[in-house]
């Protein structure tokens, strides 16, 4: 019965029900919390996946449940809404929020990075520029009194003493010692289009996602810029997987470990400095090619935000996914393990991510919060592990399907 | 195939839809079957839903998706094989062949209460600034104050019939200038969208300024529709809600390669076009298309937007030896480049881009215009009840001759209107019937099929200045040949497309 509601809920995952009932009568690989024997080649174990989920929207004292981003800074997670912007407290769980009226210069907040050396908090604001929170005040940056490019602000990120903002017009640079504002736009960066969507700054490097322009890495040592853009040059299609970015249109970007993860909304791809490798939905891994977002975890995770749920990436070498819906009926989480286009198990649970239509993630430690376009979800990893764990064949998992 | 998305009622209902949409899906869309008559591929189903239906279908709850079924074409924009890029290879995807889906809560928000009217936006250059996008002054001015005058009559006729007929309440344009300046297009759809609470927004004419603001509309959920940007791009950003009534330069390209190259027999064409945006996307697909037959274009030569001296760009085309000599550019640079070519004894057929169809190049141009051929994305001297009321409407209304930007603006408009009486104020619904309208919008400038990708999938024409007149010829006409069209999406194709 489980089985077949599973198969009722993803209709369009799957080209021939009897192909996935095929696929769902696999043996059932269990989750164990202990390690067990070692993988072969032929079994190389399974991933964590997260059932403890738990949701914040207005009930519980959001602004708004239109969530754009969120930034967890140990128990305080910044969130990001389309009215809004909040704290949420994991000790006390407790939410506080600022509008306008609270001194937020405008109320659509598109990105959040906390400057970890200072406190401060940076908020990308949609139509009306970049903020910084400090000391219970917002400081207003705008095209007016900064050298800020324009007040259609996608995102943020801060690394060292400086933030860098991905604007609708161009990349903003402020040191915030110096006080110095730089401008990046086609007129000094290889940037075809200047219609900047997506920053992420780490090691050294800042990676900016552009519409229209692929990404662009700037090395802040060199302050060389190096550009990265899909090799066919055509809108259409996409000639070869892997051989760069799937698409020009890039949406987001995340670097980690090294590694570059990138979101587009034709799919999306990894690239460790010489290999890229593309993910498409036709391949069985992600759950849709429509990504708003990429937050890499580390070289081997990445989880792709996207309009039919999340596809997290969870071990690369293995291409094993792990996929998080909710079922629009139960609103039951719904997470299926995938590998090389297969289905390995699907794990209900009383709750999964809020909505679908996912929009942003970002981890702290063992646990992942996810912003969707219905409220902001909090998966509890106590018992997280990285990549993958040999199975453990006498144990059964508490979370399977029956 | 990806057709839809979860329903409404528990357990079987879902099922049940997923098999008749994958039935559905199995009935390929695309009837620009190889020998189909021209202007009549339409990429519409055969059979969709009663917009009634749809109505019925897109009732649903913030965590559902309708299982409405998706329009997808076989090949993208009608595309000849000798001309699909990389013709010898098989991509290993394809893009904008599926309809995309709106899968977020939007069509759950109810129906505000206090509404004092309904609120459509209109972004456009109507006012003269300095831009950085369309490389210095502004210069589509006159382009922008058509397209609003077709948006408003629109309104204005509308209001006239009752306005918004659920609550009795008048319709209002909310008209923003369309400056270029650092992106400011996109603040004022920010401020459109989150400060007037627009339902929709109409706009622009600049293929970058569009760009701009159908990012914001995308983030903020708000559909939108260009009357008057024929950039290709526009529409392959797979966006769920940006629309298109207008034929793009893409279509205007193949039929431009399909007369020099296929008909005329051509073998060298030069390029002259603005070095902004328009000129540079508007070329690409004669660019491509040339060289994937075998004749790349000899020379292509930009120029600033706001030039006067043409000198070095026509030397350059001379030392070539084209042709013919075509223009992507604004009617008084493509009067100026023409004149000066025919100072300078270049005799070679003149060929333009839609925007020098205007009264503006034929006076500048004077008895040079005689024999210039451009592209055009419709038919305006064809006989149609409609379009003579509504040339008659815009004469009285605003004393002036209606040209094509306010056609196709009075269209989308109408389409808006047409779509907001229908769906009621709910943006992701008035999406919905937009994007799922069962039939082609009667238009005044001819029927409006919108393809997988929500473009006017219409008819282009191509247009000769004679006697004084610009006179309009369909393929038909001058009996143009085209590529083989292989109704068959390329990753499907037993062998890659090139013949």
């Amino acid at each position: 019965m489980s089985i077949m509601k599973s198969l009722c809920v993803f209709p369009h995952s799957f080209g021939c029900p009897a192909a996935l009932l095929a696929l769902c009568l696999l043996p059932v690989r269990t989750l164990a919390g202990e390690p067990g024997p070692a993988a072969s080649p032929a079994d190389p174990g399974l991933p964590y996946v997260y059932t403890e989920w738990e949701h914040l929207t207005v009930k519980d004292g959001l602004p708004n449940d239109h969530i754009f981003a969120v930034k967890a800074d140990g128990p305080r997670v910044w969130i990001g809404t389309e009215n809004g912007f909040a704290l949420y407290d994991t000790r006390t769980r407790k939410v506080r929020s600022w509008n306008e009226k609270d001194g937020l210069p405008w109320r659509v907040v598109a990105g959040i990075d906390v400057d970890r050396r200072t406190g401060e908090i940076w908020l990308a604001l949609f139509g009306g520029g970049l903020a910084r929170f400090s000391a219970g005040r917002f400081d207003h940056y705008h095209q007016l009194n900064s050298g800020l490019v324009n007040d259609v602000v996608y995102g943020v990120a801060v690394i060292g003493d400086e933030v860098w903002a991905a604007t609708t017009a161009g990349a903003s640079r402020y040191n915030t010692v110096k006080d110095k504002w730089d401008i990046y736009t086609e007129q000094n960066a290889p940037m075809e289009e200047i219609w900047n969507y997506g920053v992420s700054a780490r090691d050294g490097k800042v990676f900016l996602a552009i519409w229209g322009s692929g990404i662009l890495e700037f090395d802040l040592a060199t302050e060389r810029w190096k550009n990265y853009v899909d090799p066919d040059g055509e809108m259409e299609i996409d000639l070869y997987r892997d051989d760069g970015i799937p698409h020009v249109i890039t949406t987001g970007v995340s670097y980690v470990d090294k590694i570059l993860w990138a979101s587009t909304y034709f799919g999306a791809c990894r690239y460790d400095g010489r290999h890229w490798r593309g993910f498409f939905t036709h391949e069985g891994g992600t759950p849709s090619d429509f990504n708003n977002a990429a937050r890499g975890r580390s070289a081997h995770e990445c989880w792709y935000c996207t309009d039919k749920g999340v596809g997290a990436i969870v071990d690369f070498e293995t291409d094993t996914w792990v996929v998080y819906r909710m079922d629009p009926d139960t609103h039951e989480g719904i997470a299926q393990i995938r590998r090389a286009g297969k289905i390995l198990k699907t794990v209900r649970s009383p709750r999964g991510i809020p909505h679908n239509y996912a929009l942003w993630a970002d981890f702290d430690g063992n646990d992942v919060w996810v912003g969707t376009s219905k409220g902001l979800g909090w998966a509890r990893g106590t018992d997280y592990y990285p990549r993958l764990k040999p199975a453990s064949p006498q144990t059964t998992a508490a979370n399977t399907s029956p | 195939m990806n057709t839809i998305g979860s329903s409404r009622n528990p357990r079987l209902a879902p099922c049940l839809a997923s098999v008749l949409i994958l039935v559905w899906s199995m009935y390929r869309a695309d009837a620009a079957v190889e020998g189909a008559p021209e202007g009549t591929a339409t990429p519409e189903a055969p059979v969709k839903p009663s917009i009634g239906e749809v109505l019925r279908l897109i009732d649903v709850g913030p965590y559902h998706v309708p299982p409405l079924p998706l329009i997808t074409n076989q090949n993208y924009a009608r595309s000849s094989a000798d001309v699909e890029p990389f013709g010898a290879v098989k991509p290993f995807k394809e893009h904008f062949l599926t309809q995309m889906e709106y899968t977020g809560p939007g069509r759950a928000i109810p129906e505000p209460e206090h509404v004092e009217s309904v609120k459509i936006g209109f972004l456009g250059p109507i006012m003269p600034t300095v831009s950085v996008a369309t490389g210095g002054k502004s210069h589509e001015e006159v382009l922008g104050i058509a397209m609003l005058r077709g948006a408003r009559l629109a309104i204005e006729q509308a209001n006239a019939q009752g306005g918004y007929h659920r609550r009795k309440i008048p319709f209002e344009l909310v008209v923003r200038n369309d400056n270029g300046l650092w992106g400011a297009s996109g603040n004022e759809i920010v401020s459109m969208a989150y400060k007037d609470h627009v339902w929709a927004i109409l706009g622009t004419i600049d293929g970058a300024n569009t760009h701009i603001a159908i990012r914001v509309a995308l983030k903020a959920e708000l559909p939108m529709m260009t009357t008057g940007d024929l950039d290709p791009t526009y529409i392959e950003t797979n966006i769920p809600w940006v629309f298109r009534n207008i034929s793009d330069d893409r279509q205007q390209n193949y039929l431009l390669v399909d007369y020099l190259l296929r008909k005329l027999d051509y073998q060298r064409v030069a390029i002259i076009r603005s070095s902004n945006r328009y000129g540079r996307f508007g070329v690409r697909e004669i660019r491509d298309g040339s060289r994937r037959l075998g004749r790349p274009v000899v020379i292509e030569m930009a120029y600033r937007v706001g030039e006067t001296d043409f000198t070095m760009q026509l030397e350059r085309i001379r030392e070539s030896h084209p042709d013919a000599v075509i223009h992507w550019g604004n009617a008084i640079e493509g009067a100026r480049v023409l004149n000066q070519m025919r100072a300078m004894g270049l005799r070679q057929p003149f060929l333009a881009c839609d925007r020098c169809v205007s009264d503006e190049f034929v006076r500048l141009a004077g008895a040079n215009a005689d024999g210039v051929i451009c592209t055009y994305p419709w038919n305006p001297t064809r006989e149609d009840p409609k379009l003579e009321a509504f040339r008659k409407a815009f004469r009285e209304r605003w004393g002036a001759e209606s040209d094509t930007y306010a056609a196709h603006a009075y269209d989308g408009m109408n389409l808006f209107i047409w779509a907001i009486q229908t769906a009621g104020l709910n943006r992701a619904k008035i999406r919905d019937v937009l994007a799922h309208r069962p039939d082609p919008f009667p238009g005044v400038t001819g029927d409006i099929p919108l393809s997988a990708v929500l473009d006017d999938a219409g008819e282009v024409f191509l247009t000769r200045h004679e006697n004084g007149q610009w006179r309009y010829y369909s393929r038909q006409d001058w009996e143009i040949p085209r590529g083989r069209v292989i109704n068959t999406m390329r990753v499907e194709r037993e062998q890659a497309s090139a013949p």
